[in-house]
């Protein structure tokens, strides 16, 4: 999986910015890719391109149990979210209908990752290349559910 | 071998075990609404596939109901159709259904244990992460995303990892407990946790103060677990909690029954271990407003709002964050809290809309007028606490005073139906979050007590309930 990033440097970044209420109303996948990280990005939209990973902080994706946060990122064309850690309900809705991967990064990996860098990801390694840094960094593994759903390729094809 | 509430009620919900604590577990009730449920129907119907349980699931319409008048048709097109689908889910797979007219609608996590639904040591999951509101009876109570309310739905079970355990101890008495309410501890928590403190873990409720609370106190508390970042949190039942559901509608025949086993069953034991543990001094705690864009940025109403380097105390990346959530509030880190003007105040949302709630409010109100320019309102929780509350004649206390009294629903909380701020307003609002835009674009949220809220309303800016008689 290689992709280029759009990094956001703070911690926190809630539901409610990654896809903001009033938009909860929309059935269409597509139109709620447009509304991507409206909440702290007007230009997120313009700007991802298809098989693009996100780079933040601690604590991605707290709020809200909208599962429409991991789809309008999935349709935006993000691919994976690195993060320093993820709220559980946005960790295990992003895998559930195997909308992206949600990847635990330590904090000196999160400084170093700079926007625009251009990643490998390689899960089955548990490693991330940083092919603009020439660098390679650990990812946390994915616990064992979440990682046997991701295998299974959602919620609906896993069985134990 | 000893163990906490918590394992006790997972546990005893276990299908499969398919060991590391992955485990199937079996769900009591599933708590449906109109905003997270319409995909989750379509899979069903996509593969042919039934609700399993549908005298275990409930739905109503909270999210994005308009809260004026109820005899006019909902003019925003997408709610219309969110709502009419789920009337047509609801009667298509054979789902009791409170509907917009029901004399029991109301937010979800209000009408649960209103309705007798929230039991004592049952697994309640809805798709809305404020499902925490139930652990409140002894309930393992979580919220889920679509894809989870689908296999609930077709299969009353769910995926879990097990949870660590975390007990919150909240020792000792609160100095006035009508200006220090639940919703000041459970701010103070989080402040002192952060929002990630809970991440991975539920919360056990435990010590003298939570004891001493109302279930309606718990209400607001377990409610905020999410803030804190834990999926659920508990508090043991006891009698307060068996006699608030008495009477209830779905409550099952053998309630009594139940009751003596939860008595002697549904606690933690006396020397279980908790993963981590938590204690705050009840005594110690004051009213809270938070200042910034999240809730663990929070102060004592006589502090000031600290400076980012303050705040952050060393962390440069919680130093850019309360620079940003300043900017975004547009405060100036150093003035007073009770120097901060606002515009609108709400009382309502599944942390604050209850009975109680309004009842506490309601005293700092009679008698007095909203200050000039400050528009306020206040959401009942559930078609039933808005006609106790009108019983009581508390409409009448607020609507004299200038407050708009509305029908029940999540309102001004999350910004998905009418009532939202405008860009640039300041709301003293009783809901859980105090993210950016969350109350409408632009939108300024502080997250406070309904007391407090009632107090800005009159004065116009934040002022220390302890000051006022509020018996």
């Amino acid at each position: 999986m290689k992709g280029s990033v759009i990094k956001y440097a703070r911690d926190n970044i809630d539901t409610d910015v990654i896809l903001p209420g009033p938009y909860l109303k929309i059935h269409d996948y597509n139109e709620l890719a447009k509304h991507a990280m409206e909440g702290i990005d007007k230009d997120f939209h313009k700007k991802v391109k298809p098989g693009d990973f996100i780079v933040a902080g601690r604590n991605f994706g707290c709020g809200s149990s909208r599962e429409h946060a991991p789809i309008a990122l999935s349709y935006s064309g993000i691919k994976a979210v690195l993060a320093v850690s993820f709220a559980r309900i946005f960790y295990r809705n992003a895998v559930d209908g195997a909308f992206l991967l949600p990847i635990e990064i330590d904090e000196e990996t999160y400084k170093e990752i700079s926007e625009g860098d251009q990643l490998e990801i390689e899960t089955s390694k548990n490693e991330i290349k940083n092919i603009t840094k020439n660098k390679t960094y650990k990812m946390k593994p994915f616990p064992e559910l979440i990682g046997k759903i991701i295998a299974a390729g959602g919620l609906f094809n896993y069985k134990p | 071998m000893s163990k906490t509430l918590f394992e006790k009620i997972w546990d005893s919900h276990v299908v499969v075990d398919e060991g590391n604590g992955r485990s199937l577990l079996y769900v009591d009730r599933h708590l449906v609404h109109e905003v997270t449920s319409p995909q989750a129907f379509d899979g069903l119907r996509l593969n042919g596939r039934k609700v399993r349980r549908t005298d275990l699931t409930f739905a109503t319409m909270d999210h994005n109901v308009p809260t004026s008048n109820r005899s006019l048709p909902i003019l925003d097109q997408t709610s219309a159709m969110q709502v009419k689908a789920l009337e047509r889910n609801c009667k298509e797979f054979g789902i009791t259904l409170f509907d917009i007219d029901s004399p029991d609608q109301g937010i979800v996590h209000v009408i649960g244990p209103e309705l007798g639904i929230t039991l004592p040591g049952t697994t309640i999951v809805c798709g809305d992460s404020h499902t925490s509101t139930h652990g409140a009876f002894g309930a393992l109570a979580f919220g889920i995303g679509t894809s989870d309310v689908e296999h609930v739905l077709a299969t009353q079970c769910i995926w879990m990892e097990k949870p660590k355990t975390f007990e919150i101890r909240v020792e000792g008495k609160r100095r006035n407990p009508h200006a220090v309410t639940a919703k000041d501890i459970m701010l103070s928590i989080i402040k002192k946790l952060g929002t990630a403190g809970g991440t991975g873990a539920m919360f056990e409720y435990r010590g003298e103060a939570i004891e001493d609370m109302t279930m309606e106190q718990r209400m607001t508390i377990c409610n905020m677990s999410i803030e804190g970042g834990a999926r659920a949190g508990l508090v043991a039942p006891d009698e307060k909690t068996f006699d608030y559901l008495r009477g209830r509608r779905y409550l099952p025949d053998n309630y009594e029954k139940l009751v003596d086993y939860w008595r002697e069953n549904l606690k933690t034991d006396a020397n279980a271990t908790f993963d981590r543990s938590f204690t705050l001094q009840a005594g110690e705690i004051a009213p809270q407003v938070s200042w910034g864009t999240n809730p663990a940025m929070t102060v004592d109403v006589t502090e000031r709002v600290p400076f980012p380097e303050e705040y952050a105390k060393g962390n440069l990346e919680e130093e850019k964050a309360a620079a940003k959530a300043l900017q975004y509030m547009g405060l100036k880190a150093g003035t007073p809290v009770m120097e901060i003007r606002i515009d609108r105040v709400f009382i309502g949302s599944c942390t604050n809309s209850r009975l109680e709630d309004l009842i506490e409010a309601s005293r700092v109100v009679k008698g007095k007028k909203v200050s000039e320019g400050v528009r306020a309102m206040v959401v009942p929780g559930s078609q039933h606490v808005k006609k106790q509350a009108e019983d009581l004649g508390l409409d009448r206390i607020f609507k004299d005073a200038g407050f708009e009294w509305r029908e029940s629903g999540c309102s001004m909380c999350l910004g998905m139906n009418p009532d939202i701020l405008a860009a640039g307003e300041r709301c003293a609002s009783t809901s859980n979050r105090n993210f950016e835009g969350r109350q409408g674009a632009g939108g300024r949220t502080h997250l406070v007590s309904p007391v407090m809220a009632a107090a800005a309303a009159i004065a116009g800016h934040f002022v220390d309930v302890r000051d006022m008689d509020l018996s």
